[in-house]
């Protein structure tokens, strides 16, 4: 090893001993430390490595945990960088956490896997240095525009990090921003994405007059020719089975599917389950001839196409897509690596374990009522967090909390692109953050009445949770919807009162 | 009584980059509450633009990809009508890219000028740095705290006002038009031009009711006065917002 990898190594221990020893989590300095010591730092550390990276707008948390425990259950060590910090800095420090793990893992005859979230930024400088053998990209959606202006610009940082990208490269096939980097690529692309029968069965069709105060599309208009995508089936945002009419560029067929399964209806009263309720059965697919539709006939091969059943606890339509693409990345992994140990069919029983990252849909018992956390940090992210809160049975009552620092973007005007209009709300809505003012705004411009809703400076936040926790009834939950630093604080706040897990152990 | 008002949104599926519908739901709202029902009407590409159907017409802003996708139809095929309508004093609000497809020229930091409508005696001037962050302004319409507008300004370009054309407020915070001659936004006829997100209306209520009251007035006779209406929860925003002053 280099004496200047070696040094940067040394340096990045000593510091993260001293944030330990200060009771500080050290999620990103010491990689910082590190990468300003070695700028070479990553490639160093990445050469050899089993390493799997994802990317994207949305669901890079989640699945990054669903990637981590499914291997972790397949017997893997698994290194993994921390919600957040998920740059450069991050990516490193996670990767000098892996040292010490490696030498462990030898003396057990265990494997290592780095299953590391990047931005999408990052990604276009690093990826490249970090050589994965699989490489994600989830979704491109509208994010922190004043961080990056347009949305292009953040797909062009991705096409970046896949400049001679070997290994394969797994994309969204609904997505149409996504699924074409897969051109030039088809070598080692490979597409995840829903069913297309699943997909037309909750296809809403609008009627003639085009319904303009919706919540807006940001791939409306085909990448390669600029026309206007024709949509076969929709599933949500501009996901969808989309096809240019001009120059004939349409979402390919995925590898990996997932569709309702037909145990959706309860069988005693015969209504379909909520996709957002918990335990929510879907069935994956794996199929290797890749020019069939998503149909069951009775002369498929069962070895070209493998169909499980698998049960979320993390639910909602867009964490099926999570959970497919975590099941697609594991398989893949295992395939590059050739370990036979991670075929489909374990992978799907693996994923089974997997527990939902910090503030993704993740649930907290209260005495007898429960609280849900959902991170919202962009407009699709809240227009999903909000049709949950419209499809779950448990709702007692709704807490929005607002900020607009750096981490989270300054222009909050995204909260006008989500589609607070025509929703179930619970009766009580509670509203903090430092932008409470415009949340507050947000919900009576959409037909919320003003009494129904509490609100209140973040310095008074946590006891208006506990507000919002009494107004609801025993056996139901408090959804708490936050955007990203206004989570951080809450749940700095519920680690003492309710003695959680500290985010960071 | 209930009356109506009919907003045409033009380019809904093309411009709609920054929450700028939020200027739509704010007229509605805002109308709502004192009878008025605002129906929107939308106009894209290939579309007819016939601005004697709409009361109350709204361009938003969007990415550079989009725009050109609509530029064409916007300048040479709705052009004159979109033009009529502005000399015929029909209400307009744009924002960002909107306002400056309006103006004559887009000039890209190359040198290439890029014609746009040519409706407003207004240029635009990209350049790489972009002008980003909260905004507070004095709009020329109203003195005092009543004439304070709050935002959010993201853009390159750099706008600027020819004879003729008013601005719409003066720079408080931020940088407005174009972060030099100290002005925000243009007024034209009736033809309300900013660069502001957040969105731009629901913080300014004044700003929403001005345009209101302008086109019930156009609508149903000069004699029309838009009912009072307090503004409460905007005053909560606009008090929480890190530009307020």
């Amino acid at each position: 090893m280099k004496v200047r990898t070696a040094a940067a190594i040394f340096a990045a221990r000593s510091v993260r001993f001293g944030l330990r020893i200060l009771g500080k989590g050290a999620t990103t300095l010491p990689g910082k430390v590190a990468l300003y010591m070695d700028s070479e730092l990553l490639s160093h550390l990445a050469e050899g490595k089993k390493i799997i990276v994802i990317t994207g707008t949305n669901g890079k948390t989640t699945t990054t945990h669903m990637i981590g425990d499914t291997l972790a259950d397949r017997g893997y060590a698994v290194v993994s960088n921390v919600s957040g910090a998920n740059l450069a800095t991050g990516v490193a420090t996670s990767m000098l956490e892996g040292l010490p793990i490696e030498k462990k893992a030898k003396r057990e005859n265990r494997q290592v896997v780095y299953v590391l979230e990047v931005d999408e930024a990052a990604f276009g400088k690093i990826n490249g240095k970090l050589t994965p053998k699989v490489q994600v990209v989830t979704n491109l959606f509208r994010d922190q525009l004043d961080r990056y202006g347009e949305i292009l610009t953040t797909r062009d940082f991705i096409t970046n990090g896949l400049k001679g990208a070997k290994g394969k490269i797994l994309l969204n096939s609904d997505d149409s921003m996504v699924a074409s980097l897969g051109k030039e690529r088809e070598g080692n692309a490979v597409f995840f994405g829903m069913n297309s029968s699943s997909m037309e069965s909750i296809t809403v069709t609008k009627g003639e007059k085009k319904k303009v105060t919706e919540g807006n599309s940001d791939a409306s208009f085909c990448i390669f020719c600029q026309s206007k995508y024709e949509y076969r089936a929709r599933s949500f945002g501009h996901l969808g089975e989309y096809c240019c009419p001009s120059c004939g560029f349409s979402r390919p067929d995925p590898s990996f599917s997932f569709s309702f399964s037909p145990s959706w209806t309860d069988p005693q009263t015969g209504k379909k389950i909520s996709p957002s309720e918990e335990d929510y059965p879907v069935l994956l697919e794996y199929n290797t001839t890749g020019f069939l539709h998503g149909e069951l006939k009775d002369t498929d091969c069962s070895a070209q196409r493998q169909i499980r059943e698998v049960r979320t606890t993390v639910p909602g339509l867009h964490n099926f897509y999570n959970l497919m693409c975590a099941a697609a990345a594991c398989t893949l992994f295992g395939e590059e690596v050739g370990d036979e140990g991670l075929d489909f069919s374990h992978i799907c029983e693996g994923l089974q374990s997997a527990r939902p990252a910090f503030g993704r849909m993740e649930k907290i018992v209260i005495g007898d009522k429960k609280l849900c956390l959902l991170l919202v940090k962009n407009p699709i992210g809240l227009e999903r967090a909000l049709s949950i809160l419209s499809e779950v049975s448990d709702a007692g009552s709704a807490y929005f909390l607002l900020n607009s620092n750096i981490a989270d973007g300054k222009d909050i005007s995204w909260i006008w692109d989500v589609n607070f209009e025509d929703r179930h709300y619970p009766k009580a809505l509670f509203v903090s953050g430092e932008r409470y003012g415009d949340m507050l705004l947000r919900l009576v411009y959409a037909g919320v009445k003003k009494e129904n809703i509490q609100y209140s400076p973040i310095e008074d936040s946590a006891s208006l949770m506990e507000k919002a926790l009494e107004t609801c009834q025993p056996g139901e939950c408090l959804y708490i919807l936050p955007n990203y630093t206004s989570m951080l604080y809450l749940r700095g706040i519920m680690e003492k009162k309710y003695n959680l897990k500290a985010f960071w152990k | 009584m209930q009356r109506e008002l009919r907003l045409c949104h033009m380019y809904p599926d093309l411009l709609n980059l920054y929450g700028d519908r939020g200027n739509i739901l704010a007229l509605q709202r805002r109308a709502q509450w004192r009878d008025i029902t605002v129906s929107i009407a939308a106009v894209s590409l290939n579309d007819t633009f016939d601005s004697d159907s709409y009361d109350l017409i709204f361009l938003g802003g969007g990415q550079d990809v989009e725009q050109n996708i609509l530029r064409n139809d916007f300048v040479n095929v709705k052009g004159s009508a979109v033009k009529e309508a502005v000399e015929k004093e029909k209400i307009f609000l744009c924002i960002c890219g909107g306002y400056q497809m309006m103006g004559e020229y887009y000039q890209e930091h190359d040198g290439n000028r890029i014609s746009c409508l040519g409706a407003l005696q207004i240029w635009t001037m990209g350049e790489k740095e972009r002008l980003i962050g909260d905004t507070a302004y004095q709009s020329t319409l109203w003195e005092g705290e009543k004439g304070r507008l709050f935002g959010f300004e993201n853009h390159s370009g750099r706008t600027f006002l020819k004879e003729g054309v008013k601005p719409l407020a003066k720079v408080l915070k931020g940088a407005g038009n174009n972060g030099m001659d100290g002005t925000e936004g243009a007024i034209y006829k009736n033809v309300f031009c900013t660069y502001s997100h957040g969105s731009f209306l629901p913080k300014n209520p004044q700003m929403t009711d001005y345009l209101l009251e302008k086109a019930m007035k156009k609508r149903y006779g000069e004699e029309y006065i838009l009912p009072e209406l307090d503004c409460e929860t905007e005053n909560i925003a606009r008090k929480t917002c890190p530009s307020f002053m």
